[in-house]
C-alpha cells in the first residue's frame, strides 16, 4: 500500500501514466494515432525535445535557466552545413566543429554567470539576443541544405527499424541519469540547486559547476541542433525557436523544481513525450492557429496542476 | 524631535536609494546629450514628443514588468498582453459605446486577466514563469481570433491626440509615475516591496502576502493592456503579434535599470531610466545606420556589460 502511495506521488512516474493514457485513449477514439509508424514519429519528434531538454534539466537542476537553447539549435543547424568541408566522406568533422561551437557558447554563458555573476536568466537571453544578430548576418535571410553524410545518417536511419535520432536519445539519457543520480557531480549540482550557500560552504566550488552545467547545455543543444537539421535536411533562421520553452515545459512537467535541487531527467523524458503528443492532438483537432495556441497553452496548465506544483511552503 | 524630522527621513532614504542609480543617471544622461547633438530636433516641441511617443510603450511595459519583479515575480506573457490589447481596442472603438467604451474594455481584460494569471500563480503555487509562459500561449490565441489580421479601427482623433505633435504621452508617463508613486504610500502598495524582500517575515508582520501579489500580477496586465491600447493609437489599427519584442525588452529594461530578480530589490525610478536608455540607444543605433541585426548583437553585449562591469567594479573594489 506504501510502495503505490509513494509511487502516485512521483512526478516522473505519474508524467508516464499520464502519457499512457492519453496515447491509449487516442488510439481508441482516433484513427490511425495508435499505429506503431505513427507513435515511433512521435517519439522521434520528442527525441529532439528530450535531447535539448537534458542540458536544460541540469541547468534548472542547479536552479538557473537556459534561455539560449534555441538560438544554439538554430546556430548548431546554420552553421554546419558551412563547416562540413568537401575533402571529409564521412562528415565528422561537420559534427565536430558545430558541437565545439555549441559547447563553446555553453562555456562563454556560463563563465558570464560564474566570473561576471551575471544571472543566468540574463546571461542566456543576452546571448540568445546576440547569437541572433550574429546569425542574420552570417546566414543572411535564406535556408541552408546540408549534405554533410552523418548528419543524414542520423535523420534518416533506422537500424533494426528504430530511427537512430531515438537510439541517441536513449544513450543520452542513461549518460545523464548516471550523470545526475550516480556520480559526485550530479550530487554537487543539486546541492547546489537546493542551498546555494551551504553547498559552496560544503566546499562546492559554484565557478566551476556553473561552468560545466551551462557547456553542458550548450553541448546537448548542439546534438538536438544536429538531430533537426538531419530531419529537416535543410537549416533556417528560427529553426531552433520552438525548443526553448518546449525545453523548459518539458523539464517542469517531469516535476523538476524550477527553483533547482529537486528533481531527474526520469521525468523530462516523458514530460518531452507529453508536448509532442499534446501538439499531435491538437494538430488532429484541426483547429485555426488562435485556437491551437489556446489548446495548447491550457494543456500546458493543466498539465502542470498535475505534475508541478511546487512544495507548499 | 522637529517637524521636519519625518520629511528629513524621507529625503535621505530617497538619497541612499538614488546613490546605487548615480552610474545609470550618468549613461542616461551621456547618451541624452549625444542625441540631442546628433539630432537636434529632439529639442523642439515635435521632436520631444515624438521621441516620448517612441520610448513611452517600453517605459509601460518595463513598469509592468519592474513591478512583479520587485514583488519577486516575472511575467513572459506582457508582449501576448500588448497585442491583446492592441486588438481589444482596435475591435471595440466602432461599437456602440465607441472610444470610453474601448478604453474600458481594455482596461478591464488586462485587469482581470493578470488578476487569473496571479491567483493561479499564488493560489496553486505554481511557478510564476511557466504559468505566465502557458498564459503567453492562451493570451496571444485570444489576439488572434479577435483579429485574425491586422486592422480594426482607432478614430484619427485618438491617434492625433495621443501620438500627434503634442508631448501628451510623456505627461501621462509623469501621471502614471505620480500615481506609482501615491500607491507605494498605502499598505498595499509598500507590501509589494515587503513580500518581495521577505515574504515570511512580511507575512508574519501581517502584510496579506498572497493578495498583494495578486495586485501586483492585476496592475502589470492593467499596464501591459494600455501599452497596447498606445500602441494601437500609434499605428491606428490593431495587430495580433505586435507586441511580441516586448516581452524581452521589459525584462532587459529592469534589469538595465538594477531591478533585482529576486524581488524587493530595486526602485520604479531605475526601470524608468533602464527602459530610457535601452529606447535611446536603439534610436541612435537606427539613425546611425546600424543594420537591425547589428542592433540585436549591440543589444546583446549592452545587457551583459549593464550587469556585469558593477559586479565586476565591486569585487575590484572588495579585493583592493
Amino acid at each position: 500500500m506504501n510502495t503505490i502511495r509513494s509511487a502516485f506521488r512521483n512526478p516522473p512516474f505519474l508524467t508516464l501514466l499520464l502519457v499512457a493514457l492519453v496515447w491509449i485513449v487516442a488510439s481508441f477514439t482516433l484513427r490511425g494515432f495508435g499505429a506503431y509508424g505513427h507513435l515511433r514519429y512521435l517519439l522521434e519528434l520528442a527525441a529532439v525535445i528530450g535531447i535539448a531538454a537534458a542540458g536544460q534539466t541540469l541547468v534548472i537542476l542547479m536552479g538557473g535557466i537556459d534561455l539560449s537553447v534555441g538560438a544554439v539549435i538554430t546556430v548548431t543547424a546554420i552553421l554546419l552545413p558551412l563547416f562540413s568541408p568537401a575533402w571529409d566522406p564521412t562528415g565528422l568533422v561537420g559534427i565536430a566543429v558545430a558541437l565545439a561551437i555549441a559547447t563553446g557558447i555553453g562555456l562563454m554563458n556560463g563563465a558570464g554567470a560564474a566570473y561576471l555573476r551575471v544571472p543566468p536568466i540574463i546571461m542566456t537571453l543576452a546571448m540568445a539576443t546576440f547569437l541572433q544578430g550574429l546569425l542574420v548576418i552570417v546566414a543572411g535571410g535564406s535556408a541552408v541544405t546540408v549534405s554533410n553524410p552523418a548528419v543524414i545518417l542520423l535523420g534518416q536511419a533506422r537500424p533494426l527499424g528504430i530511427p537512430a535520432g531515438i537510439i541517441l536519445w536513449l544513450v543520452v539519457s542513461i549518460a545523464i541519469l548516471l550523470l545526475v543520480h550516480r556520480m559526485p557531480i550530479g550530487a554537487r549540482f543539486l546541492a547546489l540547486g537546493a542551498n546555494p550557500l551551504a553547498a559552496r560552504l560544503s566546499g562546492v566550488s559554484v565557478t566551476r559547476n556553473t561552468l560545466m552545467v551551462h557547456t553542458l547545455s550548450g553541448f546537448f543543444a548542439g546534438l538536438a541542433g544536429i538531430l533537426v537539421l538531419g530531419m529537416n535536411r535543410q537549416g533556417y533562421v528560427g529553426i531552433g525557436d520552438p525548443y526553448l520553452l518546449t525545453s523548459i515545459a518539458a523539464v517542469v512537467l517531469g516535476g523538476t523544481s524550477i527553483l533547482g535541487g529537486r528533481g531527474t531527467y526520469a521525468g523530462t523524458i516523458p514530460g518531452a513525450i507529453l508536448l509532442v503528443t499534446t501538439t499531435a492532438l491538437i494538430t488532429v483537432v484541426n483547429a485555426s492557429p488562435g485556437w491551437r495556441s489556446i489548446m495548447f497553452g491550457t494543456l500546458i496548465l493543466a498539465l502542470l496542476l498535475v505534475s508541478g506544483r511546487e512544495a507548499r511552503r | 524631535m522637529s517637524a521636519s524630522s519625518p520629511m528629513r527621513l524621507y529625503g535621505s532614504i530617497q538619497l541612499r536609494r538614488n546613490r546605487g542609480l548615480a552610474g545609470l543617471y550618468l549613461v542616461v544622461a551621456a547618451f541624452l546629450i549625444l542625441y540631442a547633438m546628433l539630432f537636434p530636433g529632439i529639442l523642439s516641441i515635435g521632436g520631444f514628443s515624438k521621441f516620448t511617443q517612441n520610448w513611452f510603450p517600453l517605459a509601460l511595459v518595463t513598469m509592468a514588468q519592474a513591478l512583479l519583479m520587485l514583488n519577486g515575480g516575472i511575467t513572459l506573457a506582457i508582449g501576448p498582453l500588448v497585442s491583446l490589447g492592441a486588438v481589444i481596442a482596435a475591435t471595440t472603438m466602432e461599437g456602440a459605446l465607441g472610444v470610453p467604451g474601448g478604453i474600458l474594455a481594455v482596461a478591464l481584460a488586462g485587469l482581470s486577466i493578470g488578476a487569473v494569471i496571479g491567483a493561479i500563480v499564488t493560489h496553486l503555487r505554481l511557478p510564476a514563469i511557466i504559468v505566465t509562459l502557458a498564459g503567453s500561449f492562451i493570451i496571444g490565441g485570444v489576439a488572434l481570433i479577435l483579429l485574425p489580421r491586422p486592422g480594426g479601427f482607432i478614430p484619427d482623433w485618438l491617434s492625433t491626440t495621443l501620438a500627434g505633435h503634442t508631448p501628451v504621452a510623456f505627461v501621462l508617463l509623469v501621471v502614471i509615475l505620480a500615481l506609482w508613486k501615491a500607491f507605494l504610500a498605502t499598505p498595499l502598495g509598500l507590501g509589494i516591496y515587503a513580500a518581495g524582500d521577505n515574504p515570511v517575515g512580511a507575512f508574519r508582520s501581517g502584510v496579506p502576502v498572497e493578495r498583494v501579489k495578486v495586485v501586483a500580477f492585476a496592475l502589470s496586465g492593467l499596464l501591459a493592456a494600455l501599452t497596447g491600447l498606445f500602441v494601437a493609437a500609434q499605428t491606428g489599427s490593431g495587430d495580433p503579434v505586435i507586441g511580441t519584442p516586448f516581452t524581452l525588452n521589459s525584462i532587459a529594461a529592469a534589469v538595465l535599470g538594477g531591478v533585482g530578480f529576486l524581488g524587493g530589490k530595486g526602485t520604479m525610478r531605475g526601470a524608468i531610466c533602464g527602459s530610457l536608455l535601452l529606447s535611446v540607444m536603439i534610436n541612435v543605433m537606427f539613425f546611425l545606420g546600424f543594420p537591425p541585426v547589428a542592433q540585436y548583437v549591440a543589444q546583446g553585449l549592452i545587457i551583459v556589460g549593464a550587469v556585469a562591469v558593477p559586479e565586476l567594479l565591486a569585487q575590484w573594489k572588495a579585493r583592493r
